[in-house]
């Protein structure tokens, strides 16, 4: 289980999170949606450790994210897709995957690399292991990306708008791959704009608002009337995320 | 009577000159890109203290003429230690501390330069800050600095005729002998002058190809 209890997150005087709790269990898929700079983007870089918690506690199967010891543990167990994609420029897309898995994971180099290909072609690059990132395009390097992720059997999947900076042909490329990995049953917390996939492939959605978690309903409700769609400020934020 | 015409063991003499220059330049070159490599980890790891040593010997370092250095390592060690130099240990522990100095700007420099993300990329899936350094700052930061670094080495290179004054016999001293006893300056320093730049054109090709090699990856292409 992946628990954030009470988490308040400032950056000098401004508040990014502020006393947001969330549980993710096994195999929930549980999208983050919310304007720019509601703080969804410092959730997961304060569940993968990146950030230092002001107040609260992040914790992933129990591993106490704010614990030096813990963290090591607690990131083997979560995989991390950056919005940039943050490959490795020197190392081709086979090396960019098996780097952690040989590394921290000790898997013997031989394993590592089969198993990198082996996704690699599981998300259609099976011909392109041996390009670097400057040599593909944004929707492979994403792919890439989750590849990366993915070869270190994290338990929770932690997508930071993994799409938002792609075009609407490469995004769809990148969303079908993840809408496969739901439907495997995967962990995921997914922070998105893409509201219309959020909606197909999660059990729950939360609702970031200035730090605050407004909403955390199951997928149904949250657009239905008298569920999230009955916060103002969630209404308006789909109306217009709908009209674009 | 004086001896004035040039002889054909003058080619040796200014060959044996230049072998002291180049054997000189590499162990220096070889020492300094060691110390200035490894006072820009002392920075990467933020150690206090040594770190804060480092860059002030660095600095003062940079910012003073290597003759000067070179006079106070020859003449001072000897006065205040009271520990005798040859003019060879006086030149080598001089221009091994300079290039120390100056690769350790181009080391921070270039490990800098690599974002942040990078570094966070690597974090999240568990890579110890050992890890990280290794497999991903140190090959993106010396395909950064391969360049910097040649232009340096190539500078040392020529600085190295300044310890000449001190009375070792490289390239420039030996040129400077040759000068004195045949009168034929520009004959003389012409050879001398073809002789360093051989050198250094050597060293800035070695570079080149070093570049192309790092550089795999994101070979620059034109604007």
């Amino acid at each position: 289980m992946l628990k954030v209890e009470n988490v308040k997150k400032a950056f000098g005087p401004v508040t990014v999170l502020d006393g947001v709790n969330l549980t993710v269990n096994p195999g929930e898929v549980v999208s983050i949606l919310g304007s720019s700079g509601s703080g969804k983007s410092t959730l997961i870089r304060c569940i993968n450790g990146l950030e230092k918690l002001n107040a609260g506690k992040i914790t992933v199967d129990d591993f106490d994210v704010s614990k030096p010891k813990e963290l090591a543990e607690a990131r083997k167990r979560s995989g991390t897709v950056f919005q940039l994609f943050n490959l490795y420029p020197h190392m081709t897309a086979l090396q960019n995957i098996t780097l952690a898995p040989i590394e921290v994971l000790k898997r013997p180099k031989a394993e590592a690399e089969a198993e990198g290909r082996a996704l690699l072609t599981q998300v259609g690059l099976g011909d392109r292991a041996d390009a670097y990132p400057a040599q593909l395009s944004g929707g492979q390097r994403q792919r890439v990306g989750i590849c990366r992720a993915l070869a270190m059997k994290p338990r929770y999947l932690l997508l930071d708008e993994v799409t938002s900076a792609l075009d609407p042909e490469m995004t769809s490329e990148v969303l079908d791959i993840l809408a496969k990995l739901a439907k495997d049953g995967t962990t995921m917390v997914f922070v998105t704009h893409e509201i219309e996939f959020a909606r197909q492939i999660s059990n729950r959605i939360v609702f970031l608002e200035k730090g605050v978690l407004l909403v955390d309903l199951p997928t149904e409700k949250f657009f239905a009337a008298d569920g999230g769609l009955a916060q103002p400020r969630v209404a308006q934020f789909l109306s217009k995320m709908r009209k674009d | 009577m004086r001896f004035a015409e040039f002889t054909p063991y003058d080619i040796v003499l200014l060959l044996q000159g230049l072998g002291v220059t180049v054997g000189l330049f590499l162990i220096t070159s070889l020492i300094g890109l060691l110390v200035g490599v490894l006072w820009g980890v002392v920075r990467f790891y933020r150690i206090p203290v040594l770190m804060q040593l480092v860059t002030f010997v660095s600095e003062i370092l940079k910012n003073s003429p290597v003759l000067v250095q070179l006079f106070l390592v020859f003449f001072g060690f000897p006065a205040f230690f009271h520990v005798n130099v040859t003019p060879v240990q006086a030149a080598i522990v001089t221009l091994s501390a300079n290039t120390a100095a100056f690769v350790y700007v181009i080391a921070v420099s270039s490990i800098e330069s690599i974002g942040r993300d990078q570094v966070e990329a690597a974090r999240v899936f568990g890579l110890s800050r050992w890890q990280v350094l290794r497999h991903v700052i140190a090959p993106q930061a010396a395909a950064f600095s391969i360049g910097p670094l040649t232009a340096l080495l190539v500078n040392q290179l020529q600085v190295t005729s300044l310890i000449s004054v001190i009375g070792v016999l490289d390239l420039a001293k030996i040129g400077a002998t040759l000068n004195l006893r045949t009168l034929k300056p520009f004959i003389v320093w012409t050879a001398v002058g073809i002789l360093y730049y051989l050198a250094a054109k050597a060293v800035a090709s070695l570079g080149a190809w070093a570049e192309k090699r790092l550089r795999a990856h994101s070979a620059f292409r034109g604007l």
